[in-house]
């Protein structure tokens, strides 16, 4: 079995604030067939996030399928609040690509 | 269910200020929107705007897209309703607002009734709420203080759609709120006109960013029809559509979950929401629940002002000072720690080229020719955050490293004066939960006849 990219599966890998004390992510596909087998493949999981940004699980907020979107979404608690001395990414927009990175088993 | 008829709703952009299509306001106009309503701001710019009270988008742009939408409602007949004024929605932010307002509607020589709603929360009020024990965290991570609400120079909470429904049983023409839940803005005329709430919060959460629940997206003008179960969304503009997958993705933004949201007094049910393509431009979308919450709680945003930013931006082209750049810029550190004891200083190094978005996030091995560093520092005075950026800055000039082959600098600076003083830094200080007795106690509503 090889692997690849989530990027060259999914069709949209996005990050943004939800709130100042979350970063969110969605993953997204417009082929159904693609998702499920991202989806049901579970390369896309709490533990591998995590593993893709050196974070502790305890930091993943939440994580879920979300069938009728075509979508897996995860949330994450940033290190540092939204603005607050440190903080690089005012609007969490640019955290995507350790996610996007994360290889995905393709038969 | 009172059979209302429909009621369309436009947002003719994201936020106001940041555009939209005069064709794509045209089109949307002719197909007779009953008001239209627009969000003007968030926590997403950060702290500042909620801290410093400065508005989010110029007084020109502010200006010239209100004359816009006022002229097209007043030629229509139908209400301007404008949430989050200003950017973070501030007594200071709302009062520039309908200063705009009155300016605008003297140089149109119209007559208008004119509403405003205060967001801004008393301190006092706030903590004797902390006393009382009905305040929340949301997600701050830690409990609200009477210390912390002490710090705090900004407060506002986010009003749901019984304000601005008052606004309009008085009459008023043009609303101008102080922050509130975005969906609220949206959805508070169809739910003054008798709509389900349940679909117009719903139909609230996906107009409020405009067209960016169309593709191709963009901040341009998105409509909403409320009928009695469902709703139906189409942008504005032709050379745009709504698509099940478009709107289906906007569902998802900017929120932690899809499925159950809460907001003011509410809580959303999303799970059974089903979309469905029913022309080429047009979704139809149904399915949303709400329950009334036992008891009434708004969310609390506060700013405090944590110190002064100074910072100073250089770029770096020589791989042997690129090779010992992290320890320098640790031995920075230490001897700028050092020259300030006992005052302190935050210090930030911001090393593009490294990890300079997502710093301890950041698993990647270094790579590129360049380096880009922002030195960022935060003290309790400008003139202390102003001398330690500039230890900083003019130590890492001129260190000398094991390998340097170029003795001369180690810093390309584009700007002289190399350190520039960002004035105030503000933080969120509260994003807490506040039971309240009444939707309506805290956001009072103001009338004038223009």
């Amino acid at each position: 079995m090889s692997s690849r990219p989530l990027h060259e599966l999914a069709d949209i890998v996005r990050s943004k604030n939800a709130g100042p004390y979350r970063i969110t992510f969605d993953v997204m596909f417009t082929d159904r067939a693609r998702y499920e087998q991202v989806r049901d493949s579970e390369a896309i999981r709490p533990q591998t996030v995590a593993a893709a940004y050196g974070l502790d699980i305890s930091q993943i907020s939440s994580f879920f399928h979300v069938d009728q979107a075509m979508a897996i979404k995860v949330t994450i608690i940033r290190p540092r609040a939204q603005g607050a001395a440190g903080d690089g990414d005012m609007y969490g927009c640019q955290h995507h690509v350790p996610l996007m990175n994360i290889a995905v088993p393709v038969t | 269910m009172v059979n209302v008829g429909p009621v369309t709703v436009l947002t003719p952009t994201g936020t106001l200020g940041y555009g939209f299509g005069d064709e794509a306001l045209a089109r949307g106009m002719s197909l007779k929107p009953a008001v239209i309503a627009v969000d003007a701001g968030s926590t997403d710019p950060g702290p500042s705007y909620l801290g410093s009270g400065k508005p989010l988008v110029s007084d020109y742009g502010i200006r010239r897209e209100l004359k816009v939408l006022i002229s097209a409602a007043h030629a229509a007949g139908i209400p301007v309703i404008v949430g989050s004024a200003g950017g973070a929605g501030t007594g200071e932010q709302v009062d520039r607002t309908t200063a705009l307002v009155r300016d605008i509607v003297a140089e149109l020589g119209i007559h208008l009734k004119l509403a405003w709603i205060y967001a801004d929360i008393p301190i006092e009020r706030a903590k004797a709420a902390v006393r009382a024990g009905v305040i929340e965290d949301f997600e701050a991570g830690t409990p609200l203080t009477e210390d912390i609400l002490d710090s705090t120079c900004s407060l506002v909470a986010q009003m749901g759609h019984e304000p601005i429904c008052e606004a309009l049983e008085g009459g008023a023409d043009v609303i101008i709120a102080g922050r509130a839940c975005d969906d609220s803005v949206i959805a508070s005329f169809p739910i003054w006109r008798g709509a389900d709430p349940a679909l117009a919060i719903h139909m609230g959460k996906i107009l409020e960013c405009g067209a960016f629940s169309a593709e191709p997206f963009a901040m341009d003008v998105m409509l909403g029809t409320l009928y009695d179960d469902h709703f139906i969304l189409e942008p504005g503009s032709t050379e745009r559509r709504a698509s099940v997958k478009s709107v289906a993705a906007h569902s998802l933004y900017e929120r932690e979950n899809p499925f159950s949201q809460g907001g003011p007094g509410h809580q959303m049910d999303l799970s059974n929401c089903a979309f469905e393509q029913v022309t080429e431009r047009q979704v139809k979308v149904v399915g949303a629940r709400m329950t009334a919450t036992d008891d009434y709680y708004v969310k609390l945003e506060g700013a405090r002002l944590a110190g002064y930013h100074s910072i100073c931006i250089a770029g770096m082209r020589c791989p042997t000072f690129a090779g010992a750049v992290g320890g320098l810029l640790d031995e920075a550190r230490a001897r700028a720690v050092d020259y300030i004891a006992p005052e302190k200083a935050h210090i930030t190094f911001h090393l593009y080229g490294r990890n300079g978005v997502m710093k301890e996030l950041e698993l990647a091995p270094p790579s590129g020719h360049e380096l880009g560093l922002v030195i960022d520092v935060v003290a309790q005075t400008q003139e202390l955050a102003h001398a330690v950026c500039h230890h900083i800055s003019g130590g890492l000039l001129h260190r000398h490293y094991p390998d340097v082959i170029n003795p001369s600098g180690n810093l390309a600076f584009p700007y002289s004066p190399s350190d520039i003083d960002l004035g105030p830094h503000y933080e969120f200080s509260a994003y807490h939960l506040m039971k309240v007795g009444s939707p309506t106690e805290l956001f009072p509503v103001h009338f004038e006849e223009l």
